[in-house]
């Protein structure tokens, strides 16, 4: 580049970016003009001050007219076109500082809860895990009528493993919490993973200390072995670096430590709330076993396998199982689903895209709010705009002023809404951080911001369209006739104006029944007590380590001794050992024949959930018994097998026989094992909002078939649970130090604890209704209030003719129900669909309740009222005398 | 000499600029001095038309900038050509000369044709 081009660009960069310099520089040299002109006057031989006015008078008034011909010259002509129109916006906001604040503010909400939604769905779903090509990995269910997202037995997937060469490579795991404990210290529980040897290497993921599991620890009695998360290693162990090669006694059995995961293996989605990981080391009863579906498979496809192909050999693989093993597998389905956009194997996507949708909603209701005062400001300026028009200015000139002035609006209110999503963001993180400490990450990245730009310009062309539509369509005759006086737009501005303020109130009401249904729904959640009692219950869990308590007879003798202990406590009604709590739903899924009747196609037969409970378990969680009777102690290992049913199973199985006395077996077996049904107790629901409908319920006793996964329940006869808490802990201690008890508090605080995520979501809703809501009314206040300011000389002349206050007040009342009735009416019908999404996400919640319905509009419609109503106030007080005289 | 009518024809003050600075740097008050001179005070330029003119030029890049030391002794904005300057002034001198002598053909010679 020449010198002089170069010079030429900085004097061009100066005159763009150095205003003031280059102003002075002006000044000096129009100075140096007028000097010499008065220098040229007084050699003329006029006087100083002669020669001065003389001077000023031929050079103009300090040459303020040509001065903004030189700056326009300093400046390309677009962008001078363009700085123009952003100083007039700026001026013309800054004049009415009230409604620019206003205006923003909505934005920012608006914009704001958008930006955040987008944020979390961004750090849930669109992020992939942080695995190396993590796109391959799937996660492979083995779907059954029960659960859609079932997992695999042991033997199906040795099966599945020796089998998949054509897929790629497949690893499993099944969570076993274990207790934990170094020597002189009492026992903690863990969350452990049990882990199949290639599980890391296969996710792509290597120790950042120490090494892999080695093949062949997964062979039972090489297994003592022990792999840490980075969190336990921190917290527990802080961070020690001389860590790999200590021993640690887990379950009572010494362990070496041969290596500590890295953080990302942490990733909250995936397997984040793991402390240790251990070899998966099947016995050989395990591993011929197709009927305990224990195992979570995740397989990672060969590179020329797409998600279809691997999906299609996955199903292909579990139909040939299903033909092959029909008594466990018949009715089963096989697929496999990418593992990415999984939460801990849950679909997140579908009620976070809700979630983005309702918060779009809020952002509508805040660009017509937005699209109403621009409008009213638009024509409020009417006669300016015909003025100009008269004289004139293109179409593009007078649009360009309301354009840019949306922009700018929608720009500042873009960049108070991220701030407003960082807040919302923080907010959600403290919020949703669960017992683990697995919390979501939400990171602001590119994505989020290009997300919140995005909004803001749809925003400012969704709100800036009204104002600049009527704009062009401005009558230059008719509006300069009326002399721009008592302008209210004409019909049509005015019927736009009310179809903003009745989609609002539609899309208000969706949004405050979605909110009011789903937090009714999550109310009765928690408050579902369906088939037992909570008050003064108290629960908790222990797993018995299968090393220690390796036989029947073990496991018995400790859970004879453990309730003994536990109802001999003071203040203890009684105690229960079960392998599932009343209130969650029950895992274990079986198929069972009816005595006396012709077998059923391999996959029809009835499935039960069961639960195995030692005697005084309904006496415990209060299931009323309906006929029979319960399990007593001469239900044992050796005495006839005694099954009790609910009443769904009851009635399912032999209508209005009855039950008591006929014989059931359960399928899968060489040797069927018939046992008589001896009661029928209540139905039980979950109050998880997972859980599907009552399913058949069976239970039968601990005794005859001792589970190590153990649910204790103590019912306390008066009192507060409180002290009763730590009775129990020290009781359990006494008996097996190496056996820590885990969630032991009342029924209650579990079950609030377990809908933890869905109160969110509630907080959510609710948070998106409330702004809602809010905006909403802010937007009919505001139209009425002004229209009704318009109306002044009519309601004034009203007045004269003897109108009372109450007529005037019904008018304007009137004028704004009957938008927010339609509105409403129109949003019940979005309030339908809403129910049906999001019971279609959480297929255990009450979400369909016509009086939520109705209360919601009668709520909505009650708020319009009082938005509607002070105006009408203002309207009535009118003095008609001062209004037609103002005239 | 009668004073040519005010107003400048159109295009004829960047050409007039342009040639003034031709051999010197001169600042704008000058400029107007010399341009009075040389056409016998028949051609005046308004500081309200040479300014922006100036600037406009300048803005073109076809002349540059400077400031500098008046004879007087104060400071002053001394502008001159640049090279593009120069090849533009080439251009509307040809441009000026072939207009000015199809006028002339035109008034002398129509009536002859006739």
């Amino acid at each position: 580049m020449s010198a002089e081009r170069w010079r030429w660009l900085r004097t061009k960069c100066r005159r763009l970016f150095r205003r003031g310099k280059e102003e002075a520089a002006l000044d000096r040299e129009l100075q140096f003009h007028l000097d010499q002109l008065v220098a040229q006057f007084r050699e003329e031989g006029m006087s100083e001050k002669e020669a001065r006015l003389a001077a000023r008078r031929e050079f103009g008034a300090a040459g303020e007219a040509y001065r903004e011909e030189i700056r326009d010259t300093w400046r390309p002509p677009q962008l001078a076109d363009l700085w123009r129109s952003v100083r007039f916006a700026v001026r013309s906001l800054a004049r009415s500082p009230g409604f620019a604040l206003l205006a923003i503010m909505t934005l920012a909400l608006g914009i704001g809860g958008n930006t955040m939604m987008f944020s979390v769905f961004d750090s849930v779903v669109r992020k992939p895990l942080p695995y190396p090509e993590s796109e391959q990995l799937d996660r492979i269910y083995r779907g059954t009528p029960q659960n859609s997202g079932g997992n695999l037995a042991p033997a199906d997937f040795l099966d599945l493993q020796r089998n998949a060469q054509s897929y790629g490579a497949v690893a499993a795991f099944a969570p076993s919490d274990t207790s934990l404990s170094e020597p002189g210290q009492p026992a903690e529980m863990a969350s452990g993973v049990r882990t199949t040897a290639n599980l890391f290497s296969l996710l792509g993921i290597e120790p950042q200390l120490g090494r892999d599991f080695r093949k062949g620890e997964d062979i039972p009695g090489n297994d003592r072995v022990v792999i840490l998360s980075q969190r336990c290693w921190q917290k527990r162990f802080g961070g020690d670096p001389e860590i790999v090669g200590r021993m640690i006694r887990i379950d009572g059995r010494p362990h070496q430590i041969v290596g500590v995961m890295p953080a990302a293996f942490n990733d909250w989605r995936h397997l984040g709330w793991v402390d240790l990981f251990r070899p998966l080391a099947l016995e050989k009863d395990q591993a011929t076993n197709r009927r305990d579906t224990i195992l979570h498979v995740i397989g990672r496809r060969s590179a020329q396998v797409s998600p279809a192909e691997g999906n299609g050999f996955i199903a292909n693989f579990g139909a040939r199982l299903a033909k092959d093993f029909p008594e466990v597998n018949a009715g089963s389905s096989w697929r496999a689903e990418r593992l990415n956009g999984t939460i801990q194997g849950k679909t997140a996507g579908t009620i976070l895209g809700l979630l983005i949708g309702l918060s779009g909603f809020v952002l509508l209701i805040a660009c017509s709010n937005l699209a109403n005062l621009l409008l009213a400001r638009t024509i409020a300026r009417a006669r300016e705009f015909a003025v100009r028009s008269a004289l004139g200015a293109s179409r593009m000139q007078l649009l360009r002023p309301l354009i840019v002035e949306s922009l700018l609006l929608a720009t500042a209110g873009g960049l108070c809404a991220i701030l407003v999503a960082m807040w919302g963001a923080d907010w959600l993180a403290a919020r949703s951080t669960g017992d683990n400490g697995e919390q979501v990450i939400l990171a602001f990245n590119w994505a989020v911001f290009g997300w919140a730009f995005g909004a803001s310009v749809f925003t400012a062309v969704a709100f800036g369209l009204a104002p600049a539509l009527f704009a062009l369509r401005l009558n230059v005759n008719g509006t300069l006739k009326s002399g721009g006086r008592g302008l209210t737009g004409t019909r049509g501005h005015q019927r736009f104006g009310r179809i903003l303020i009745a989609g609002q109130f539609a899309l208000a009401m969706v949004l405050l029944a979605g909110a009011a249904l789903f937090i009714r729904g999550l109310n009765e959640l928690n408050h579902r007590r369906a088939g037992w009692q909570s008050e003064r219950l108290v629960t908790g869990t222990v797993v018995l380590p299968a090393a220690r308590y390796s036989s029947a007879r073990t496991i018995n003798n400790f859970h004879r001794l453990v309730v003994e202990r536990l109802e001999s406590l003071p203040g203890v009604a009684s105690a229960s050992i079960s392998s599932f709590a009343p209130f969650f739903d029950w895992a274990d899924v079986r198929k069972y024949l009816v005595a006396g009747r012709a077998l059923p196609k391999p996959g029809h037969e009835p499935a039960a959930v069961v639960n195995a409970i030692t005697p005084h378990y309904f006496e415990t969680v209060r299931t009323p018994l309906l006929a029979g009777r319960v399990f007593n102690a001469r239900d044992t290992a050796t005495s006839a097998k005694v099954f009790i049913i609910n009443h769904a199973m009851a009635v399912g199985l032999f209508g209005n026989q009855d039950p008591i006395g006929h014989r059931l077996a359960q399928t899968g077996r060489a040797d069927l094992q018939w046992g008589e049904i001896v009661g029928v107790v209540a139905d039980v629901r979950s109050v998880l909002p997972e859980a599907g409908p009552v399913s058949f319920q069976l239970y039968e006793p601990m005794a005859q078939e001792p589970r190590a996964y153990d649910e204790i329940a103590v019912r306390a006869a008066s009192g507060a649970p409180s002290v009763l808490i730590e009775n129990i802990r020290t009781a359990m201690t006494s008996l097996d130090p190496d056996l820590p008890v885990r969630s032991l508090q009342t029924a209650d605080a579990t079950i609030e604890r377990a809908n933890y995520q869905t109160a969110v979501l509630r907080d959510m809703l609710t948070g998106f209704a409330i702004l809602g809501l809010g905006l909403a009314s802010l937007g009919i206040y505001g139209v009425i209030a002004r229209t009704t300011a318009q109306r002044t000389s009519e309601f004034a002349i009203r007045f004269a003719l003897g109108a009372c206050v109450r007529d005037i007040t019904r008018i304007v009342l009137a004028s704004g129900i009957k938008l927010v009735l339609i509105g409403s009416a129109l949003g019940l019908l979005g309030a339908v669909g809403i129910a049906h999404l999001l019971a279609a996400g959480n297929p255990g919640m009450q979400l369909n309740s016509p009086p939520v319905l109705l209360g919601t509009m009668l709520l909505l419609t009650a708020v319009a009222l009082v938005a509607c109503w002070l105006p009408a106030r203002r309207a009535a007080r009118i003095n008609p005398i001062d209004a037609l005289r103002a005239e | 000499m009668d004073k040519v009518r005010s107003e400048l024809l159109q295009g004829t003050l960047d050409l007039l600029i342009l040639k003034a600075l031709s051999a010197v740097s001169l600042h704008g008050w000058d400029i107007a001095k010399r341009i009075a001179v040389v056409s016998n005070d028949r051609l005046s330029l308004k500081q309200g038309s040479l300014y922006p003119a100036l600037h406009r030029l300048e803005d073109r890049g076809w002349i540059e900038a400077e400031w500098g030391v008046s004879e007087a002794g104060r400071s002053a904005k001394f502008y001159r050509l640049t090279r593009k300057g120069r090849k533009e002034l080439e251009v509307e001198k040809e441009h000026w000369l072939s207009f000015a002598d199809a006028m002339n053909s035109v008034l002398n010679n129509l009536e002859e044709l006739s």
